[in-house]
Order: structure tokens, then C-alpha cells, then sequence
């Protein structure tokens, strides 16, 4: 029926419209003619008759507003009538979009990276039941790696609140040699039920079973990801049961994981899949990694919940678990709790609480977006309130042609979410473009990193979303007042009408939007300082002119002697090339992928009570790697030849390892036990100055270098000081490599320079200070506008009243005093609010900032004077227009 | 005014508008004068809540309308009741006698 009813009137709607129109006139020419037959004079009847109708026009709106269909029908008028509003004034529009596109684009932007990072599911079976396993220590801190033995006693005692659980030993760089060719493959080494678990089907051949993996060495069989299988086996599926080789152990390669599967830590690009057993293959393990507690806890746990299970249903178990392991192993398992998170494409930081700083680094960013969106709508909302007072005629000759005040108001908001979702389409398009730029990013790092931060349909609710907010936020009060206004006082007082009203609310308008800017300036300041600090960390090593190559022996099959001796060559033959100055191998580089650490055991240093046992970091270094690196040697000596496998095992350590443990005393001479190796003791022979070792955030501690000879690692870093470009020297230094052993492989090679600019190095802080400064740009921009545009709007308005102060004999300098102090006090306001705001957020920001305080004094004053001077010459120049004004003309104006 | 009575009040314009039909076909002046009559001038119905009543009420199906020629020769739109209207009617009227009488009962208690 009221389908029926609703399509007639919309195609009936000329006839039935002028058959109202009918309707209604006969009435009153009816009334008329019965007031006349009673004896009223024709004029006067007809009067009488229109005053009892009360306006044909208003009965007939009243008419058609019940009818079917109605609210339809002037939904698409208002539609028709907004687009035409919005054509008619393009200056406006172009501004109202473009100011919303770009933010609704910065919004998009960072919320398809939040959303890469924390929301998006894994692509596999039931994603939303897939967690990973969190230890909180007794001492505060996380730890998310286990031992083997771990996880098989966590998985008996779960099995009521998780139907599977799969152990990752994550990310293992291997060599492997295919077709005569020396490949590299990130592989994930993982548990029998693995795949079971995440419920995928492999793109050809099989998974590995849930019965491989449970024994050493056994069960050689190799699964690729689908990317891998495309760029180095040309996608040719006769890949399934071929014959390769893994760091020189014959394996058979199987399957082919699905397209679009990196892996259970999505944002590293696993290559590769071997079952958990075949670790054995790699030298680094430990041969009893399947049952030693202690040693070997590297394993990440993956556990699906059960259908209709959640993370929160799960922890009373896990306490438990947690408890029982604790009371069982206090030694090794120190764990107050446990608890199970969900997976995303996120990593699980090691030894932190993951969910932490990636959930403060997505919240302050989507903040700041937030805030840049907020400047564009009130920058939108102002353009609209001026349009509206500019408009109030219209509306006033509108309401008076019948149509209701809800109408109107209507009328506006579809004329405001029409503008949002222009500014929506423009958004999107921005948000992709700076999503796909973000993507693209280079990260500088050998780990295979993929970035997706594509678009998708959260992505597209979400910016649909905010538009629909925005468009709502932005119209609401203009329609509002458009709808309130009184007919009579616009109808009357023509284009004058008091604006003290208005103007307030857009001076407030204002205020907001400085204090919103500020707030992003601040922070982008912040992030800028941050980075200065970082980049002005004193290294303590000298990069420049420093090449790093690293290789990795163990891929190429050889064990340590056979790599000992290829180095030892390799160096003595580099060594008489003209433009090296010195050469020297390292087991770890700073900003490189690998770092070390180890308790210790020092005679004669007891720990003080609540402290931990004393431990540091190391490196295994070759003679001349301190000359090579610039590190002053400050006592002692460096490491020589004759330090080999069979002398006194020797140290170097840095000054933060003397002052920490052998405060007060002369630490060469002494001896110390590193807790891996008890049964050679290193004796101190050198002391050398702090540098950084690992990540250029990081705080210098204690740290030791063991001699090569004694201590072998791989992969290993073949670092070369050069008088030369240290670039020009690549390609022979990779002749003479490979002439030496062709099957090695030979990676990262990269100046030490370049390595700064890395994900370990400067690209987080270049990277975060970048974002927040486009952010702060976007919103001193808008901040601009929207001041500009309120003084100078509401000094034309002033123009009349200046005029007649001018002729009154106003000095010109007393109104630029006048219009100037409303800025001022406008920006004045602005800053004040703006700051306490910035105060109230420091501490947050404060955790992702390093040499800076939340609060440094320098940044908020540099970023409030700047933001001063910059309103102020928004201000000046509708100051000095007012200043100018020529009394007559203002005086005729109107 | 509150929404109850507001309900109240359409409901009477309906049954009115519907009773006055009920001897004949009428034009809009024509309704409006005779729910005059009827209610002994009790109800003076506006045109602004006449006509959006009428054509609702032909929407739903309880009145249908054809054009006519009014008592001076006039093009007038005539409304009459349909049968699914007199049924309306009589439901109208016996809720309207249910709530009539409990008011009724309650205003002498």
C-alpha cells in the first residue's frame, strides 16, 4: 500500500500536485462565496476566506507532507538542490572539499596502517580465535619465547580452553641450494601442527603433518610461501618433490603455502617452513633443543581458542599453567602469569609487553589525525556559518513560500553531508595514495618486511564513517541557527543583522582550532628534536668510510675451523688492497640484525640485594676491528693473532663493563665467566670506550668482545675502513669472495652510513618525526585558514561601524589596535588551551621519545611564537584592509 | 501538547470526517460544514488539518475522491467512503464508545 501509494505519487506528482493546488483554491473561492451569499462584501469576503486557509502555499506543503512517499521526494529534492547550491559557489566548495579531503585522507592514511597492524585478521580459518602466549615475570618484565619442553606442558595442560597449539621458531635465516644456485630463505621452523591449526590449504603439494617434527633431525621436508615459489622457482609446479638442500642438508621440498600467506608474523615476510626437528640442521641450535628447559627458549606459542572461547575465558587456565610451571621450575620459569593475545600482522616484541608501544604509537597517531580532521571541520563548519548569515534571506523568502523550519534545517545538513562525501571520495583517494606511499617505503633492512597498508573495507567504513560524522558535526549548528532564525528580523533588517551571535561561536571556532594545531605542532616538534637527539648520539664508533658485508659460512656448509680459516684468508688477502685501511670480522654489527648477551659470573662482585645477576652484551671481534670501527682503545691491548682456540680465552671490555663491575679497580688482569661457556674463563686484556652496539636507541651498558679465534659466530660481518668511496670498493671485494668459495653467500652489504638510516637505526625516529610534522603542517595550514578567515570576515562585517569611527575621527593605528586585539585575544586563547591540552598528553607522547622530555620548554615556546606570529599575519592583513577603509564608502554602503 | 492527545484528537478528526461521509459524497467545505453541524459547532475543522487528514485517509484506502461539479457550477473534488472506510468507521465508533464510556465510569467514581 505504501509502495503503491509512494510510486504513483512520485510518477503522478505534476497532476496530483496541481489538483491539490485545485483543491485548496476551491475551498477558499468556496468560502468566499458563502461568506458573500451571508452578505459580506466581495473584497472583504475574499480576505476573510484567505485568513481563515491560512495561506494555500502552507496547507498544501501541510498537504503534501502525508503523503506516501513524501520524505523521498524531498530527500532527492534537497539532494538536486544542494548539488546546484554547491555548483553555483565553486570558490566554496573546492575549499569546503579539499579542506576535508585532507582530512579525511591523513585520517584514512594512518588508519590503514593501525588497522594493518592491530585489526587486520590473519588470512586464515576463524583468524579471530588465533592468540599468541605472553609470560609476564616475576620481575616485572614479558617474555614470549619458550623451550620446547614449555610448550609441551602447556599444551597438556590447556587442551580445555585451546583445541590446537603450534610452537614458531621464528625467522631463521638459511642457505639454500637449488639447481646449482645459492639462495637465502627466511624460514620459520614449526611444530607438526602448524598448519592443522591455522586450517589453510597449501597452493600445491602438502603441509608438513602433525606427526613431523617431533624428532632431531628427522623428517626433511621444506614448505615455500607462495612468493617465494614465484620469484625463484618460476612458479613451476614440479617444485613438489624436488630435491634441495638446506645449509647443505638434503631436504625435499613438499608444498607451496597459499598466495597472500606470509606466515603467523605477518609483517615478516616468511619464506619458507621446515618442521620444528629439523632446527637440528642449523649450527646455532643446541643439540638437546628438543628437551633442555633452559637454554633454548625461542619458541612462540600459537594457540587457536576454542569455538566461542575468548582471550578472557582462557586466562583462568593459563594462571594455572603459569603457577604450576612456576612452582615446578622456579629457576627457569619465573613467571608470575600468562596470558594469551590476539595475533595480528604486528610482531610480538621480545621481552616487552607487545601490545604496549605499538597500541600508544597507533593511538597518538590516530589522535593527531583526529585532530587534523577536527581543525577541517571547524575550518568547514566556519565557511558554512558565513555562508549561512549570507544565506539567511533565502532561507527567510523559503520559510515564507511554507516550508518548515525541520526543512530547512534538513535542506543544510543534506547540503553538509553532501560536501563531506565529496571530501570522502577525495579522502580516499589521498588515503590510498598515502597508504600505498607508506607501503612502499624502504626500510633498509635484510629482514623481508612486507607493509600492506591497503585499502579495505574497514578502511572504507572508516573514512565513510568519519565523513558521515564530519558532515553531521559540520552542518549541525548552521542548520540549527538557519532553522531558529526569525523571519521577520531577516525579512526586515535586510543584510545587516546582528552578528554578535555568530561571531562568538566562530571565535570560539577559532580558539579550538589553534589549540588543535599547537597540540600537533608540539608533538611534531617533539618527534623532530627526538630524531636531532638521536641523530647527534655520540656513536662512539666512526661510520663513515666503513664497509659492512656479512656471510654466513654455516649456509655454505662449512663448520667453524673450515670458516675460520676462510676468514683468516680472506683478511690477509684484503689487507694488501690498496684504498683498506684495515679489516677485521664481527660477529654483530650496530643497527644489524643480530645481537648477544649473557649473564656472567665474576669473582669477588655480588650482586645488591633485588638486583639481577650481572650480565652484558657481546660482540666476537677479530684483531683490528677496533682500529677498523674507530673505538679508542683506552688500556690494555687489542686482540692478537696469537689469541686462538687453544690460549688463555681473553676479553675486551667497554668502559660502562668496568665502571659496573669493577668500579674503583684496574679490570685488566681480571677474569670473569660467561654463563654459556663456564668452562673457559676470559681474562681481561683491554679496555675500550663505550659505542653503540646495537639499536641507536638503545643505552650503552656493559658490554665485551671475545676474540674471534674463541669465539666463532655466524653469520658473521666482514667490516672494511677504506681510504676511498667505501662504495666503489664493493664489486671487487665481491670478485674476490666469491673467487674464494663461490657457494658463499654474501648479504647486507651496505656502508656503515647507510645502515644508520636503517629500521635499527634513525628510520623509526626519521619516520615518526615525518608523519607528525606532515600532521603539524596540515594543521598549522588549516589553523591559517580558519584564522584568516574569521578576523577577516568579521572585520568586513565591522566595515559600517569602522567607517563611521573614521569619520568620528578614529586614528587609523587605533583600528588596527581594534581589529588586532581580537586576534590577539583569539590566538592568545588558543595557545592557552592548546598547551594545557599538549601538557595532558606529554606523558603518552614522552614514552616514544628519546633525549627529549614530554615537556621540553624549547619546543612548546618555539612552536607557540611561531604559531603567534604566523595567526598574527593572518590578522594583519584584514587589519590593514580595515585600516584603509574609506569612511564615505563604507558610510554609503547599504 | 502531548502525544496522547494529539493520537486522541487525530483519531476524532478521522471518525468525523468519516461519519460525515457516511450519509453521502461531500467536498471539502462541504465535510468541514457538516462536522460543524454535527457536533452543534463543538469542532471547527481547519483546512490545514482537513486536507492532510482527507488525503492520508485516501491513502489508505477509506475514502476515494472523484472531481464533481459543486452546487455554483464549481470544479470540486468529492470524497466518499470506501468499504474498507465504513468498516474503519465502524471500529472507530465502537472504540470510541469503549473510551467514552471508561472515561465516563472513571471521571464519576
Amino acid at each position: 500500500m505504501w509502495l503503491t501509494n509512494a510510486v504513483r505519487n512520485f510518477w503522478r506528482k505534476r497532476r496530483t500536485d496541481a489538483e491539490l493546488d485545485e483543491e485548496v483554491r476551491g475551498y477558499a473561492e468556496m468560502l468566499a462565496e458563502e461568506k458573500i451569499r451571508s452578505g459580506v462584501n466581495a473584497r472583504q469576503a475574499h480576505r476573510e476566506a484567505k485568513m481563515e486557509l491560512g495561506g494555500v502555499e502552507q496547507v498544501k506543503e501541510q498537504t503534501r507532507e502525508v503523503r506516501a512517499g513524501h520524505f523521498l521526494e524531498t530527500l532527492w529534492q534537497d539532494l538536486r538542490y544542494g548539488a546546484r547550491m554547491l555548483r553555483k559557489n565553486p570558490g566554496f566548495t573546492i575549499v569546503a572539499v579539499l579542506t576535508l579531503a585532507l582530512g579525511i585522507g591523513a585520517n584514512t592514511a594512518i588508519f590503514s596502517m593501525v588497522d594493518w597492524l592491530m585489526l587486520r585478521p590473519l588470512p586464515v580459518k576463524d583468524a579471530g580465535q588465533i592468540t599468541y602466549l605472553i609470560a609476564q615475570l616475576k620481575d616485572g618484565g614479558y617474555e614470549n619465547g619458550f623451550s620446547y619442553p614449555n610448550f609441551e606442558d602447556i599444551r597438556k595442560q590447556s587442551a580445555s580452553v585451546f583445541s590446537d597449539l603450534a610452537g614458531v621458531r621464528p625467522f631463521q635465516m638459511d642457505g639454500l641450494q637449488a639447481d646449482g644456485k645459492n639462495l637465502q630463505i627466511w624460514t620459520n621452523y614449526v611444530t607438526g601442527d602448524f598448519f592443522e591449526m591455522l586450517g589453510i590449504k597449501p597452493a600445491l603439494g602438502r603441509f608438513i603433518l602433525p606427526s613431523e617434527g617431533a624428532v632431531a633431525g628427522a623428517d626433511p621436508v621444506l614448505v615455500l610461501s607462495y612468493s617465494y615459489w614465484q620469484a625463484h622457482f618460476d612458479g613451476n609446479p614440479n617444485v613438489v618433490g624436488k630435491r634441495v638442500s638446506i645449509n647443505g642438508h638434503p631436504v625435499t621440498i613438499i608444498g607451496v603455502a597459499p598466495k597472500g600467506f606470509n606466515g603467523a608474523l605477518a609483517i615478516l615476510d616468511t619464506q619458507g617452513y621446515l618442521p620444528f626437528g629439523m632446527a637440528a640442521v642449523d649450527l646455532v641450535a643446541k643439540d638437546d633443543f628438543l628437551t633442555n628447559r633452559s637454554d633454548q627458549e625461542d619458541l612462540i606459542i600459537i594457540a587457536r581458542l576454542k569455538p566461542g572461547m575468548t582471550v578472557a575465558d582462557a586466562q583462568p587456565v593459563l594462571n594455572v599453567v603459569a603457577q604450576r610451571m612456576a612452582e615446578q621450575f622456579p629457576k627457569i620459569d619465573n613467571w608470575q602469569s600468562m596470558r594469551a593475545a590476539r595475533l595480528t600482522a604486528a610482531p610480538p616484541g621480545a621481552n616487552s609487553d607487545p601490545a604496549q608501544p605499538l597500541t600508544i604509537i597507533a593511538g597518538l597517531f590516530l589522535f593527531l589525525a583526529g585532530l587534523v580532521m577536527l581543525l577541517a571541520c571547524v575550518n568547514v563548519a566556519n565557511l558554512l556559518l558565513i555562508r549561512g548569515s549570507a544565506r539567511g534571506r533565502e532561507m527567510a523568502v523559503r520559510a515564507a513560500l511554507g516550508a518548515g523550519r525541520r526543512r530547512l534545517a534538513r535542506q543544510l545538513l543534506t547540503e553538509s553531508l553532501l560536501l563531506a562525501l565529496l571530501g570522502c571520495a577525495g579522502g580516499i583517494v589521498l588515503g590510498i595514495a598515502g597508504g600505498r606511499l607508506l607501503s612502499s617505503l624502504n626500510l633498509g633492512s635484510a629482514i623481508p618486511i612486507t607493509l600492506n597498508f591497503s585499502f579495505n573495507w574497514r578502511v572504507f567504513a572508516y573514512a565513510l564513517g568519519a565523513a558521515l560524522l564530519t558532515g553531521i558535526v559540520v552542518g549541525f549548528v548552521p542548520a540549527l541557527r538557519a532553522s531558529r532564525s526569525n523571519l521577520n528580523d531577516v525579512l526586515h533588517e535586510g543584510g545587516r543583522t546582528s552578528t554578535v551571535g555568530r561571531q562568538r561561536l566562530r571565535s570560539t571556532l577559532v580558539v579550538a582550532q589553534v589549540a588543535g594545531s599547537l597540540m600537533l605542532l608540539i608533538v611534531a616538534g617533539l618527534f623532530v628534536r627526538s630524531l636531532q637527539m638521536v641523530q647527534h648520539t655520540d656513536l662512539g664508533f666512526d661510520p663513515s668510510h666503513v664497509l659492512n658485508m656479512s656471510m654466513d659460512p654455516h649456509e655454505a656448509g662449512y663448520d667453524a675451523a673450515k670458516s675460520e680459516r676462510f676468514f683468516h684468508d680472506l683478511l690477509e688477502r684484503l689487507r694488501a688492497l690498496p684504498g683498506i685501511q684495515s679489516a677485521s670480522i664481527a660477529g654483530s654489527v650496530p643497527m644489524g640484525l643480530y645481537s648477544y648477551g649473557s649473564s656472567l659470573k665474576i669473582a669477588g662482585y655480588e650482586p645488591a640485594k633485588g638486583q639481577k645477576a650481572p650480565s652484558a652484551g657481546y660482540n666476537s671481534v677479530t684483531p683490528e676491528y677496533f682500529t677498523t670501527m674507530h673505538i679508542p682503545l683506552l688500556q690494555g691491548r687489542d686482540f692478537l693473532d696469537s689469541d686462538s682456540a687453544n690460549s688463555q680465552h681473553v676479553a675486551i671490555i667497554n668502559e660502562a663493563m668496568a665502571k659496573e663491575y669493577w668500579a674503583g679497580q684496574d679490570p685488566v688482569g681480571r677474569q670473569f665467566k660467561v654463563d654459556e661457556d663456564p668452562k673457559h674463563p676470559l681474562e681481561i686484556v683491554g679496555v675500550v670506550k663505550n659505542s653503540v652496539t646495537g639499536s641507536i636507541s638503545d643505552t650503552i651498558g656493559p658490554f665485551f668482545y671475545q676474540a674471534f679465534a674463541q669465539k666463532f659466530m655466524t653469520p658473521a660481518t666482514l667490516q672494511l675502513r677504506t681510504t676511498a668511496a667505501p662504495d666503489s670498493m664493493t664489486r671487487g671485494i665481491l670478485g674476490i669472495i666469491r673467487t674464494a668459495e663461490p657457494a658463499m653467500p654474501v648479504f647486507d652489504v651496505q656502508t656503515m652510513t647507510k645502515a644508520l638510516d636503517t629500521l635499527d637505526g634513525l628510520m623509526l625516529y626519521q619516520l615518526g618525526a615525518g608523519l607528525a610534522a606532515s600532521l603539524g603542517m596540515l594543521g598549522l595550514l588549516l589553523a591559517i585558514v580558519g584564522v584568516y578567515g574569521v578576523v577577516s570576515y568579521a572585520a568586513s562585517q565591522r566595515t559600517h561601524e569602522i567607517g563611521i569611527r573614521i569619520a568620528l575621527g578614529a586614528q587609523r593605528a587605533q583600528i588596527l589596535k581594534m581589529i588586532f586585539r581580537q586576534g590577539l585575544l583569539i590566538v592568545g586563547l588558543g595557545l592557552a588551551v592548546g598547551i594545557f591540552a599538549t601538557l595532558g598528553i606529554s606523558r603518552l607522547v614522552a614514552s616514544l621519545l628519546v633525549g627529549v622530555a614530554g615537556t621540553d620548554p624549547l619546543t612548546y615556546a618555539a612552536v607557540s611564537i611561531l604559531l603567534t606570529i604566523v595567526a598574527l599575519t593572518a590578522c594583519y592583513i584584514p587589519a590593514r584592509r580595515a585600516m584603509r577603509v574609506d569612511p564615505m564608502t563604507a558610510l554609503r554602503y547599504e | 501538547m502531548t502525544r496522547v492527545q494529539t493520537e486522541l484528537l487525530q483519531g476524532t478528526l478521522d471518525m468525523l470526517i468519516m461519519k460525515a461521509l457516511a450519509l453521502g459524497e461531500m467536498h471539502g467545505l462541504g465535510i468541514s460544514r457538516r462536522i460543524e453541524q454535527i457536533t452543534k459547532g463543538t469542532f471547527q475543522v481547519k483546512p490545514g488539518s482537513l486536507f492532510p487528514a482527507l488525503h492520508r485517509m485516501e491513502e489508505e484506502g477509506w475514502l476515494s475522491s472523484s472531481w464533481g461539479e459543486s452546487e455554483n457550477n464549481r470544479r470540486a473534488k468529492y470524497y466518499q467512503l470506501t468499504k474498507a472506510g465504513r468498516r474503519q468507521l465502524e471500529t472507530e465508533t465502537q472504540r470510541w464508545g469503549r473510551i467514552s464510556l471508561a472515561i465516563e465510569r472513571a471521571l464519576e467514581a
